[in-house]
């Protein structure tokens, strides 16, 4: 095994062996359950009531009976959302813990560099960016099956679709954690900075930017280009299954997925991706040239 | 690469964190083979210069190379050189068995060496214990048993009795010096010179981040003077037949004895014979290390006494 092979079983082994990441993967997948859950009666709740009769004209614009709504989509949207705070959280605590308990002056001893380091630290966290990704996808949709009828699930391929993304927006917002976490040396720091902003300030600032009109630039923030990945796959897969949706119905459609202003899924990706490289290499900067004492 | 010569250089080193100067143009060189000590009053800067060895902190001035690389050229840090640092860090939560094996594999060491440094360190029978309920003694022989995992040709350690049962302290002092005779570069920093005295054969004293002494251990006991003490009937005839052997430093201690320097106790006494003075007591005065290190390293942060100590803080810690 080479030198990064070494690191990164080193960093593998340094989440293994304490119970931090079950300890967090066990609220993650209540989170998802309950999201799920809800997901199904609340979407149950809308199809009764859209298909009291009132609503006829929504069902003709969508072209379906609102039995076949794949409302469950925006529910599974949401919840991703959510629970991949918690992988961020965990990302968080990668550098920052090893800051605070000093276990960086091991580390640090026992690598070529403070890069291969921080990279092996990035690798080992980008798999279990993946493994709470999968564990959400099972949970949520365990919740789901349960509660929905049938006609408001995914097909195999929009399942399908929806794990990709769940994997993908979980992987990325670890690794966004672990940025703040090297960035942000102190773990309570880190994480309330990160809550912070995911749950207050930029939702603060959607509304903003909605009430301004300049709702696209929501799809090019951190959380809103993270939520625009999972939220436009459910508006898509929404549509593809309905008839043809005038403009307005679909922005509304997309602000219920939670990406409203969001670009594509793969580009909404790609931005995030953006954010999660400058704040690690922000949070690099700091810890290269930090003196360990 | 290194060259594997196991030289610890270190170079006009100068740190500097803000206006604190922490180290100040320091030169040093620790050559294989033997125990060099490292020693210094509280905040002399031996911790800081130990780790602008080992990478840790930025220098402002100067180099410190291992085997003639600065330390994040070694390749394989833990194969040529193992740490003991001041507070250094443990998960509470982790078995100091995962603790080695964490770091073995980033040495690239088997996982058996994990077991083996345990029982080398006397931990055998705590592997699997959570390192957050060891004491201060068992954390630092499970530091020690990490800066053996790679089996090191360097080993740097700060202070590495702190908290240590004699019995440590006896093994410790064994096995460095064990250590040293096969060829291998040990670094020992101790802000106590008796603590160390019979483990080393160098010594760098420092204080206020600058080197006082540098040298083998045996060449700072030669820099002051033994001294006889005798006890003898006639005072006078004694200090007038040393005279007039020609030996000039005679000095009277408050206790009625007489300190002579520069000859040894057996011509003090041959000499007392000679002039037919009794001797009722002799003795060679023991070499007070400690008060040399004193007057080495004097007063950075000196105390007061509790009678003269005013309530405002003159060159303290703050
Ligand atoms: N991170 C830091 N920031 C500011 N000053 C520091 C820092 N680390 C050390 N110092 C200062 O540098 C000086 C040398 O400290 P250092 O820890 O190297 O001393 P030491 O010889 O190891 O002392 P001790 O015997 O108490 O361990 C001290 O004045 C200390 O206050
Ligand atoms: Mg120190």
């Amino acid at each position: 095994m080479g030198l990064m092979g070494n690191l990164v079983g080193a960093e593998l082994r340094k989440t293994t062996t304490t119970g931090l990441w079950w300890g967090l993967l066990i609220p993650t997948a209540v989170l998802a359950l309950g999201w799920g859950l809800a997901t199904g009666l609340l979407g149950q709740f809308f199809v009764d009531f859209a298909s009291s009769g009132d609503v006829d004209e929504v069902s003709d614009f969508l072209g379906v009976t609102p039995d076949q709504w794949k409302v469950s989509l925006f529910g599974m949207a949401r919840a991703i959302n959510i629970s991949t705070i918690f992988p961020m959280i965990f990302g968080a605590m990668a550098i920052s813990g090893e800051i605070s308990r000093r276990t960086i002056t091991t580390t640090f001893l026992t690598a070529p560099s403070r890069m291969h380091a921080l990279l092996a630290k990035m690798l080992v966290y980008v798999l279990w960016g993946a493994i709470y990704g999968l564990a959400i996808m099972l949970f949520l949709g365990i919740g789901v099956v349960i509660t929905s009828d049938s006609g408001q699930l995914p097909d195999a391929g929009g399942w399908a679709m929806l794990t990709l993304v769940c994997v993908l927006s979980s992987i990325l917002m670890t690794m966004f954690g672990v940025g703040v976490g090297a960035l942000v040396p102190n773990v309570a720091g880190a994480i309330v900075l990160l809550l912070i902003y995911f749950v207050v300030i930029e939702n603060v600032v959607h509304g903003v930017l909605a009430y301004l009109q300049v709702p696209a630039v929501i799809g090019f923030l951190p959380n809103g280009s993270i939520n625009g990945l999972t939220g436009s796959v459910a508006v898509d897969l929404f549509l593809s299954s309905a008839g043809v949706v005038p403009t307005e119905i679909e922005d509304v459609l997309r602000a219920i997925a939670g990406a409203a202003g969001a670009q594509d899924w793969w580009l909404s990706g790609i931005v995030f991706l953006g954010w999660a490289g400058v704040v690690f290499a922000g949070g690099w900067a700091v810890t290269q040239s930090k003196d360990i004492t | 690469m290194h060259d594997g010569s196991g030289l610890i250089a270190v170079q006009n080193l100068t740190k500097q964190f803000g206006p604190v100067t922490a180290v100040q143009n320091l030169s040093f060189t620790v050559s294989p083979g033997s125990v060099t000590g490292f020693l210094g009053p509280n905040g002399a800067g031996k911790t800081t210069t130990l780790r602008m060895l080992l990478g840790l902190v930025k220098p402002t001035g100067g180099t410190a190379t291992i085997n003639g690389r600065p330390f994040h050229q070694l390749g394989q840090p833990g194969r040529v050189v193992g740490a003991v640092l001041e507070a250094q860090g443990f998960h509470p939560a982790r078995s100091a068995r995962n603790h080695l094996r964490v770091y073995a594999s980033a040495i690239g060491v088997p996982d058996a060496q994990a077991d083996q440094v345990l029982g080398l360190v006397g931990l055998g029978s705590a592997a699997d214990r959570k390192v957050g309920g060891f004491s201060l003694g068992m954390k630092q022989r499970l530091a020690l048993a990490t800066a053996l995992l790679g089996d090191p040709q360097v080993l740097v350690l700060d202070e590495p009795a702190n908290g240590l049962d004699p019995e440590g302290i006896a093994w410790l002092r064994t096995f460095l010096q064990s250590y040293a005779r096969m060829g291998r570069t040990v670094l020992i920093s101790s802000h106590l010179l008796a603590e160390v005295e019979q483990t080393v054969d160098q010594v760098v004293i420092i204080s206020r981040g600058q080197t006082m002494f540098y040298g083998p251990l045996d060449q700072l006991r030669q820099s002051q003077q033994r001294r006889v003490l005798v006890q003898p009937s006639d005072i006078n005839a004694l200090a007038n037949a040393l005279r007039a052997a020609g030996v000039q430093m005679i000095e009277q201690l408050p206790d009625g004895r007489l300190a002579v320097s520069g000859v040894d106790s057996r011509q003090v006494a041959d000499l007392a014979l000679q002039a037919g003075v009794s001797i009722y007591g002799i003795q060679e005065e023991q070499i007070d290390l400690e008060r040399l290190f004193f007057q080495l390293t004097s007063g950075q942060y000196a105390g007061y006494a509790p009678a003269q100590a005013p309530f405002k803080q003159q060159g303290g810690w703050a």
